[in-house]
């Protein structure tokens, strides 16, 4: 399979049943000077099924790139009319297109630092980046700070694609020095592949195709080697995990648990452990509609039930007994400030995991990433586009994974508590569990103390004990409110 | 069964996450359905989110008293036949003053009879968070939107609050007088759809197979006259002529397609090979640069 045979409707009689192999999320960063949207255009317009009326709209849009006779590319991406006012990209645009084999979702971030925030959330959702720069200017601060979210949000393949090479007349030699200096930046973080390739995204050369130009050049295209990177949740990879959402039930007969399958797999019969309480039981059926499984595997939402009645809700994580993640009430962590309001100790936070919600006592800054030497700068004080390092403890404890060991299950959002807005992002470094530090300070706020009052009105419904929960959380973020740093102990 | 995972079904294991996350954080979610092809995949996965249960939610569809005849039909029968609840709500102050396709401008029959009674419904049930069929391929200010897409007091959507996304998590803590619309078909494509729809074997509205209908030209767009209400201009006659929709709303408002294809299989070899993007032929959309963006910022789906 190569870039060439990459599909055009005109060209390829449609399959009906046709599949395709996966999805590879592929985020593309860089600034609107480097040619970002120029580049994404010309992978659309060369390499994917674009329908004829939005080619015929950009060529009569009238605009063309840098007064060449070529279409204005950009065009086909710069989505919101404010944007196409400013003339930049402000938020993540999602973009689609198929080839032969293969979905590719390309999420289009913006490049400049007061965007940080929108390129990390972007990225997060990324299988593959392309970072892209000018030819004529090389690996700048901003392709260093590029890389260092990357690594913080996960992604584990980069490429550095080197566009305006018709500006530097095709040189080798730009090219290898270029080169050079991203072997040596890629060095210092955890991914797993980096490759860079000279391309022209005005011109085409090794977009979608090779082109002439750069007959030097030996290595792939940007498309032949986008289609040689694995899809997304291929193969279950990992120990089993899966983050309870909800309770289903069906009559007297039927309690299952609803959730996708975050890592790893698991069968009929297996036993499967909640974390949190430490109760477990056999996998009984793996419900879908219209059948049952025998497995369920990374990636697939199902409905577990399970051969004994063990009390599990939302914000459980189901796990097989070999592999635990930690019941952790202390986190080191490492996060992007998403909202404009700074970080305020005196503001009342939550932890969201992956399907639970809970309250944090305390969330303290001790440096910030300095984006121009990537070097840790102590701090206590972090605001929108900071990268921090951070520390948590929470009034009651979840179940919680590292992030390198297991990404679905080490990554949070903070949630201001009253406004509701995701504050922060952020991925867990270490976990430390419950029991092992508790300031003398601390207030414990007991199921009997909140029985006796607040919670008086409540029974033994599945119900009533999720708003059992939510009124233990919020309690303790009053408290925390008022200074007095708060344990759950129910 | 192989370890590789399709990417329909993939999409469709978003989906369902997508529809459970909802159902766990909001108070009173409803299900926005109007029937067409979206609608009838996005109702199909709720189904598969909660079984064995029912959806914990009901459908809602804003009629502007101009959607087809087929449209209705369908609509009823799918309920009965799912067993599923149903509110219809139509814009009665709309109505009475008699705003319609053919008198008004696109945009203002469209917040007239779509927006303002899809915002009084909301309002007078209360519902917390809407589901919607929309996806992000369709229009390009679609392109940025969020799965939870939040609206300030009024169903305002400002694209500055929205809340940044990351990796599977999805946080629906509402600040005061929020509401939420949720898009669980946000990655999915015009050609996904009708795939899923082929290959889970569902029943769509017969509007979208060719058959002969009467039609009129008019700007080059081809209009199905389904009963009496449409004005014909001098020199119209109608004519039979084979057709089917891309994409379905209020007649007047939506352009067929010349096209032979008379089941599933030939819908979707059609849209495979299709040439031209389905929102070509909502009417709506091309009443003014940056139209959608503008109809979403007063709050239209």
């Amino acid at each position: 399979m190569t870039a060439l045979s990459a599909i055009r409707r005109a060209e390829t009689a449609p399959e009906t049943s046709r599949e395709l192999n996966g999805i590879l999320n592929l985020l593309t960063c860089g600034s609107v000077d480097d040619g970002k949207s120029t580049l994404i255009g010309r992978l659309l317009w060369d390499a994917s099924d674009l329908y004829e009326d939005q080619r015929e709209a950009l060529s009569r849009s009238g605009r063309t790139a840098g007064g060449s006779a070529h279409p204005d590319f950009s065009l086909l991406v710069d989505g919101l009319v404010a944007e196409r006012e400013q003339g930049i990209t402000i938020d993540i645009a999602w973009r689609y297109f198929d080839t032969e084999t293969r979905r590719f979702v390309i999420i289009d971030s913006p490049g400049h630092e007061q965007y940080t925030r929108n390129m990390a959330s972007g990225a997060s959702h990324a299988d593959v980046a392309i970072m892209l720069i000018d030819a004529r200017h090389g690996i700048k601060r901003q392709t260093r700070r590029h890389a260092a979210i990357l690594d913080i949000v996960g992604v584990k393949r980069v490429i550095l694609a080197i566009n305006k090479m018709d500006l530097v007349d095709w040189s080798q030699e730009r090219f290898h020095a270029i080169e050079t200096d991203f072997r040596e930046l890629t060095l210092r973080f955890g991914f797993r592949e980096a490759i860079a390739i000279p391309v022209s995204a005005v011109v085409g050369d090794n977009v979608a195709r090779r082109g002439e130009h750069m007959s030097w050049y030996t290595g792939p295209s940007l498309l032949e080697h986008l289609e040689r990177i694995p899809a997304r949740d291929t193969t279950p990879v990992g120990p089993f995990r899966m983050p309870v959402q909800l309770v289903l039930r069906d009559g007297l007969d039927f309690r299952g648990l609803a959730g996708t399958v975050s890592s790893g797999c698991v069968c009929v019969g297996d036993r499967v452990t909640d974390a949190l309480s430490g109760a477990s039981a056999h996998v009984l059926r793996i419900v879908t509609m219209g059948r049952d499984l025998e497995i369920a595997r990374q990636g697939q939402a199902v409905t577990l039930q399970l051969d004994a009645d063990i009390d599990v809700a939302r914000g459980a994580v189901l796990t097989t007994a070999e592999s635990q993640p930690t019941v952790a009430s202390n986190l080191d962590a490492r996060l992007v400030w998403l909202w404009e309001t700074p970080f305020d100790p005196r503001a009342s936070y939550l932890l969201r995991t992956a399907t639970d919600l809970a309250p944090i006592s305390a969330l303290s800054i001790k440096s910030l990433l300095d984006l121009e030497t990537l070097a840790a700068q102590p701090a206590q004080t972090c605001t929108v586009n900071d990268i921090a390092l951070a520390g948590i403890t929470l009034a009651r404890p979840v179940a919680i994974d590292r992030f390198g060991a297991n990404p679905a299950t080490g990554s949070f959002l903070i949630v201001d508590a009253v406004t509701g807005a995701s504050v922060a992002g952020g991925i867990v470094s270490s976990a430390t569990s419950a029991d092992e530090t508790t300031a003398a300070s601390t207030f414990r706020l007991t199921r009997e103390m909140l029985e006796k009052g607040l919670c008086r009105d409540l029974g033994d419904s599945e119900e009533d004990r999720r708003e059992f929960q939510r009124r233990a959380s919020e309690a303790a973020l009053l408290l925390h409110a008022a200074g007095v740093p708060a344990k759950l102990d129910l | 069964m192989t370890a590789q995972f399709s990417h329909l079904g993939h999409l469709e294991a978003e989906a369902i996450y997508i529809f459970r996350e909802a159902a766990a954080q909001f108070r009173k979610p409803v299900l926005l359905y109007s029937i067409g092809k979206d609608s009838t995949v996005l109702l199909h996965i709720a189904r598969k989110a909660f079984w064995p249960q029912k959806p914990p939610f009901p459908l809602l569809h804003i009629d502007t008293t101009w959607k087809f005849k087929d449209m209705i039909a369908f609509r009823d029968k799918t309920v009965r036949d799912l067993g599923l609840d149903l509110i219809v709500h139509t814009n009665q102050e709309g109505l009475k003053r008699g705003i319609n396709p053919f008198d008004y401008t696109p945009s203002i029959y469209t917040d007239v009879m779509k927006t303002q009674p899809l915002k009084q419904a909301l309002d007078q049930y209360g519902f917390d968070a809407a589901f919607g069929g929309a996806r992000r391929d369709e229009e390009g200010s679609r392109a940025k939107e969020r799965i939870f897409s939040f609206r300030a007091a009024g169903h305002r959507w400002d694209p500055r609050r929205q809340r940044p996304e990351m990796w599977h998590l999805l946080n629906g803590r509402l600040g005061v007088g929020e509401t939420v619309r949720v898009f669980p078909l946000s990655n999915w494509t015009e050609k996904d759809v009708w795939r899923y729809i082929a290959r889970e074997g569902l029943d769509v509205v017969p509007l979208y197979f060719a058959a002969r209908r009467p039609t009129v030209e008019r700007s080059g767009q081809l209009l199905v006259l389904d009963d009496e209400r449409m004005p014909l201009q001098p020199g119209e006659t109608p004519q039979l002529r084979e057709v089917r929709f891309r994409t379905l709303g209020c007649w007047p408002l939506t352009a067929a397609v010349v096209s032979s294809a008379t089941d599933i299989d030939a819908v979707v070899a059609e849209t495979l090979g299709a040439r031209t993007s389905e929102r070509q032929g909502r009417l709506i959309d091309h009443d003014q640069s940056g139209a959608m963006e503008r109809k979403k910022q007063e709050g239209y789906f």
